[in-house]
């Protein structure tokens, strides 16, 4: 036989199954999302960095004229490098036959597949290696064009022609283009397919590895500097460098910062269930008292007592944990698998993180019994005298009605608001005012219970409010790329000849010719830090409108001066307007004068504007351009890529070399896609904070009733019918429901603030302009009529079910 | 009866009390209560002296302060002043009032049962679980010996075919049985009983009686029982009447065979004027 006050216990564990199910929910939910966030964090810390560096990605990255296979060898016997590779990337459009739309590609040659030592390839189907006219894709690729292994893949060449060469094989390249949102695909071929894409068996790209200091970026920029000047030196211009640590995947700091926020919302979570979890073992205390007098009058002391319900609490941590451990443990590879997925690099399989398990078992051990210490310490000192004598109730009470006396000073001010109101004609209905009576009648529980809800409901207003600053913002995006098409060109031509032939397609309202300058920050030694892309529209361009955050854009007559994006304030924190910039243009090193800054997302680079005509000046290419911007009417998407079509069409018919035509935002697309799947994890743990706040309301409602059981009984008995008895119930929930929902109104302010800061620095780091949506409020308050009156009808049936005798035998 | 009495005799019993000191000694006790309409006094000095082996009834109407003497004799409340000492033998002497809360509950569960006017048994518990309760919070018994115990006594309370019942599962009088049980549970020498026949029909409250004269006979208990019945005084070896906080009479019944001269310091006649009754039961405020 066991014990009989673990039997107790024991049946305490299961006397009540609601309330059991409430608090072990509870805890389960604060240890699953918990569990969820820092296992995927674990895993993912240790697996990016891992698999990143498995597959050797480069640490320097050279983009440079054409060189051969004895600049490769010199690049090789460089001073600290241990490798390099040579290939040649070129961008071609190509679709399949099952695509009518073309698709812009990087096409990348390599030497030999079977040597590839940077930036690995690893095989996902078909064959790994190209032979001569055979082709791989990047897995990226399949997202845009439908195409399978064995099938012909359609390449477009710049005077129009049409090769073909076979799909043989789709493989992953987790390091190409890796933290760089805006990158095309891939595709890969041998060199010796280079002819029939009538190009030359040339290199213009390099990868090299250092032979030491792989993690350090200070060193490898160092090396790279130095390779670069000596290439430079040798008649090898470089347009462009980037550096990489090999341990370090390139979005490693924004996927942390992403997880940390929800590890933020997860601990949120946790503390909010703790508070339900307080609340109703404060209530189970309350209907314990006299139990526990009998103990202590048969000789229980404190202790004794106290270890009982810490026995108890475990208990609920110990279900709790079974549920919750394997499910979080599950979470935490789902969630990393699907961020994984979702940036391109591979996991080294499930596996239990043991660090997370510990803190899994932390969270649903001490929470727990953190939350419940204060009950049930008070509830175990509590002495048999008061315990038995049945005024028990520690917190507000149980009279019934009436007294004056015995009324508290809320309870007055309630009668007298009553009477004040009737005298002016105004009748509450009377259940709603015992509603709120009865509301008000557990001060601390209900307090709780606000807190649950109101935090549940802010945050969930809070994620809505976040998803239209960041939607804004995307938008606002647009605004730099405010052109429906973008045209271009693999050799310079007249703008004013560009115009005619555009204006002539059907649709076409405004065509604006534009230069682009590659450039280097440099940093105050001298020293590579970015690569600087500076966009040259005309001055009084109508196709980008920026959102100047200092100083101003640029206008006609700026010479060497530039509006930059604000992430040159992560190398330049304190730089304003009239500073100069130092900056490596078209090989010689440049001061130019910031006349403003600008908000801009963009990972690879920073952006900057130029006007138009010192562009042309210092380019000597007055009156030509490259690229042209055209504006169609309508904007809606498909006629954008309808026109980009015709537009290429039309300027390869009319002999032109066109490079490629692409339609407006196609390029921000994935940008969007990264910030939805962040929103839609905000708003996962959104629902799972509404989940607990409406958990504590249906608890509290559970216990409220569960409380007055006998006096509903007593109502009843006197003549009340059970639709009156729900009806006070309902009309008590409604009302709690809706005070947590005006408070949350307030609170959602300062939390979208916090949230959208958060995210914003985290992901763009640099802070957004907040947005506010009434979506969130509807959604929240439609969900809210519908949990308080769930919540309340649950417990107010059972009340309302059970007979007049049950009731006066409760106890 | 192995397990439970050491046999004793009546004329041991009456020799052990002649010579020894009271077991339980009450000096100038008062209680007071402070009350939104002031202080109240429900025991004003009392005097009282309980000898091993007695039955002793304490009489008095409703909210005379029974209960209020009781629970200061058991430790449940403290006096406001006075003392009470227990004397389990001759070596010891052990003050109610030097207890700290904690130690006090371990102290009682030994010392003193107790038997209440609503059973106070716990709901979730068979009656043999419910007596094994004090053993296990006592921990004078180990597991086997408890349960052995706990059957024992519900055969003495003629229960033990009830064992494995929950209390709402029989009668009254049946459920004051199995709470005696449980007061005998951890053997004490006293028995602290609060109109524990107050809820019980005549006949039901005369089992409960005979059990009571049953355990101060064979098994030399001590009881100490209070009532508002005052039908009930014949069958006390002794009793006492409590009228507005004060011991006022003292009778003792020859045919219980009691020989003892309360040596209490209480007056014979309540010299104060009646006071206003302040409601009946405790409960009730
Ligand atoms: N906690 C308290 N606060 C104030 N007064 C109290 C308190 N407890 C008891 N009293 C008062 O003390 C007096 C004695 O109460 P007590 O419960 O001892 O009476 P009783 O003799 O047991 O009555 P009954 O037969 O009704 O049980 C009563 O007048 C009662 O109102
Ligand atoms: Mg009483």
């Amino acid at each position: 036989m066991i014990r009989p006050r673990w039997r107790k216990v024991f049946h305490d564990l299961f006397d009540n199954k609601a309330r059991t199910l409430l608090v072990v929910f509870s805890i389960a939910v604060g240890v699953f999302s918990i569990g969820v966030i820092s296992g995927a964090y674990k895993i993912i810390q240790s697996d990016m960095s891992v698999s990143y560096a498995a597959n050797h990605p480069g640490n320097i990255e050279l983009r440079l004229a054409d060189f051969n296979a004895d600049t490769l060898a010199s690049i090789r016997n460089s001073a600290g490098i241990a490798d390099a590779e040579g290939r040649r990337v070129v961008n071609f459009r190509v679709r399949t036959a099952a695509n009518d739309k073309w698709v812009t590609l990087d096409i990348v040659a390599l030497d030999d597949f079977a040597q590839n030592r940077v930036n690995l390839l690893a095989p996902v189907e078909g064959a790994s290696i190209a032979d001569k006219n055979q082709i791989l894709l990047e897995k990226d690729v399949l997202e845009n064009i439908k195409a399978q292994v064995g099938d012909p893949l359609s390449i477009e060449l710049a005077d129009g022609t049409v090769k073909t060469l076979l799909i043989v094989g789709i493989v992953q390249d987790a390091s190409t283009g890796a933290g760089d949102f805006l990158a095309p695909s891939t595709a890969y071929i041998h060199m010796s397919s280079m002819p029939t894409l009538r190009q030359p068996q040339l290199y213009n790209r390099a990868l090299v590895l250092v032979s030491e200091g792989q993690d350090d970026l200070e060193h490898i920029r160092i090396v790279g500097a130095d390779l670069k000047s000596k290439l430079e030196k040798n008649g090898f211009p470089v347009f462009r460098t980037r550096f990489s640590e090999t341990h370090k995947h390139p979005l490693a700091d924004t996927v942390n910062a992403v997880l940390g926020i929800l590890m933020a919302l997860g601990i949120l979570i946790v503390f909010l269930s703790s508070s339900l979890i307080a609340n109703t073992l404060n209530a189970l205390l309350n209907q314990h008292m006299r139990h526990i007098g009998v103990i202590k009058l048969v000789g229980g002391d404190n202790r004794q007592v106290l270890a009982m319900y810490l026995v108890l609490i475990l208990a609920f941590s110990v279900l709790a944990l079974a549920v919750a451990v394997p499910l979080g443990g599950g979470g935490a590879y789902g969630l990393a698998t699907f961020l994984a997925g979702k940036l391109g690099f591979g996991l080294l399989g499930y596996r239990i993180v043991p660090s997370a398990l510990l803190i899994q078992f932390l969270v649903g051990i001490l929470v727990p019994l953190l939350a419940g210490l204060i009950p049930v310490i008070g509830g175990s000192r509590v002495t048999v005298l008061t315990a038995l004598s049945g005024d028990s109730a520690r917190e507000g009470d149980t009279r019934s009605t009436g007294d004056p006396a015995s009324m508290t000073r809320w309870e007055r001010v309630q009668t007298q608001a009553v009477i004040f109101l009737a005298r002016r004609g105004i009748h509450i209905p009377r259940p709603f005012v015992i509603s709120l009576r009865n509301t008000f009648r557990r001060r601390g529980r209900l307090a709780l219970t606000l807190f649950t809800l109101t935090m549940g409901g802010a945050i969930f207003i809070g994620v809505f409010n976040v998803r239209v600053t960041l939607d804004d913002y995307i938008d606002s995006i647009g605004q730099y790329f405010r052109a429906d098409v973008t045209l271009d060109f693999d050799q310079p031509y007249y703008i004013d000849e560009v115009k005619q032939f555009a204006l002539q397609v059907p649709g076409v309202s405004t065509v604006e010719g534009w230069q682009f300058a590659g450039a280097e920050l440099l940093d105050e030694q001298g020293a590579v830090i970015d690569n600087l892309n500076i966009l040259a529209p005309p001055a009084d361009s109508e196709l980008i409108k920026p959102i100047i955050s200092a100083g101003r854009f640029i206008k006609l007559g700026d010479e060497r001066k530039l509006a930059i994006s604000e992430a040159i304030l992560n190398y330049y924190p304190n730089i304003q307007p009239g500073d100069l910039l130092p900056m490596n243009i078209n090989g010689r090193v440049e001061h130019w004068e910031v006349v403003g800054l600008f908000k801009f997302v963009g990972r690879d680079g920073i952006l900057a504007y130029m006007p138009l005509d010192y562009s042309a000046q210092i380019s000597n290419m007055i009156n030509r351009s490259f690229s042209f911007r055209i504006v169609t009417n309508p904007h809606d998407r498909a006629t954008q890529d309808l026109m980009a079509e015709k537009l290429d069409r039309y300027f390869r018919d009319a002999g032109f070399k066109v490079r490629s035509s692409q339609s407006g935002l196609a390029s921000l697309d994935s940008a969007a896609e990264s910030l939805d799947t962040l929103v839609t994890f905000l708003l996962i743990m959104a629902i799972l904070t509404a989940v607990v706040g409406s958990m504590g309301l249906a608890g509290t409602m559970g216990m409220n009733v569960l409380e007055r059981t006998r006096e509903i009984g007593i109502t009843r008995a006197i003549g009340a019918d059970d639709r009156a008895v729900m009806r006070t119930v309902i009309a008590e929930g409604l009302v709690i429901g809706m005070i947590s929902f005006a408070l949350a109104i307030v609170i959602s302010v300062p939390i979208t603030y916090l949230l959208s800061w958060i995210i914003s620095v985290a992901v763009f780091e640099s802070p957004l302009a907040t947005h506010f949506t009434w979506q969130g409020y509807l959604i929240w308050l439609a969900l809210l009529l519908v949990l308080s009156t769930v919540a309340s009808i649950l417990p107010a049936r059972n009340a309302a079910r059970l007979t007049i005798r049950e009731v006066l035998a409760y106890e | 009866m192995t397990l439970l009495s050491t046999s004793t005799t009546a004329a041991s019993a009456v020799f052990f009390c002649l010579t020894m000191q009271p077991i339980i000694e009450l000096q100038n006790i008062v209680k007071t209560y402070s009350t939104p309409a002031g202080d109240f006094a429900a025991l004003r000095g009392i005097n009282l002296r309980v000898y091993k082996g007695e039955l002793l009834g304490i009489i008095g109407k409703s909210g005379a302060g029974k209960s209020t003497l009781l629970n200061m004799i058991n430790g449940v409340d403290r006096a406001t002043s006075g003392e009470i000492l227990v004397r389990l033998n001759a070596a010891t002497e052990e003050r109610v009032g030097q207890f700290e809360e904690s130690q006090l509950s371990l102290w009682r569960g030994r010392t003193m049962g107790v038997v209440y006017q609503s059973f106070q048994l716990l709901p979730m518990l068979t009656l043999v679980e419910n007596i094994v309760l004090p053993m296990d919070l006592c921990g004078l018994y180990d597991a086997r010996t408890s349960r052995e115990r706990a059957i024992e006594l519900l055969r003495l309370v003629e229960l033990e075919d009830q064992a494995q019942k929950l209390p709402s599962q029989i009668s009254g009088g049946q459920q004051q049985r199995a709470a005696i049980a449980r007061a005998l549970a951890n053997d004490p020498p006293i028995l602290v009983a609060d109109e524990p026949t107050g809820s019980l029909d005549s006949v039901t409250a005369d089992t409960i009686f005979e059990l009571f004269e049953h355990l101060v006979s064979d098994q030399s208990k001590t009881i100490v029982m209070v009532t508002h019945d005052s039908s009930l005084a014949p069958r006390f070896s002794r009793s006492l009447t409590l009228a507005d906080g004060e011991l006022v009479s003292d009778s003792e019944n020859a045919h219980s065979g009691g020989l003892r001269r309360v040596a209490s310091a209480q007056k014979k006649v309540a010299t104060k004027p009646a006071r206003p009754k302040r409601g009946t039961k405790r409960g009730a405020k």
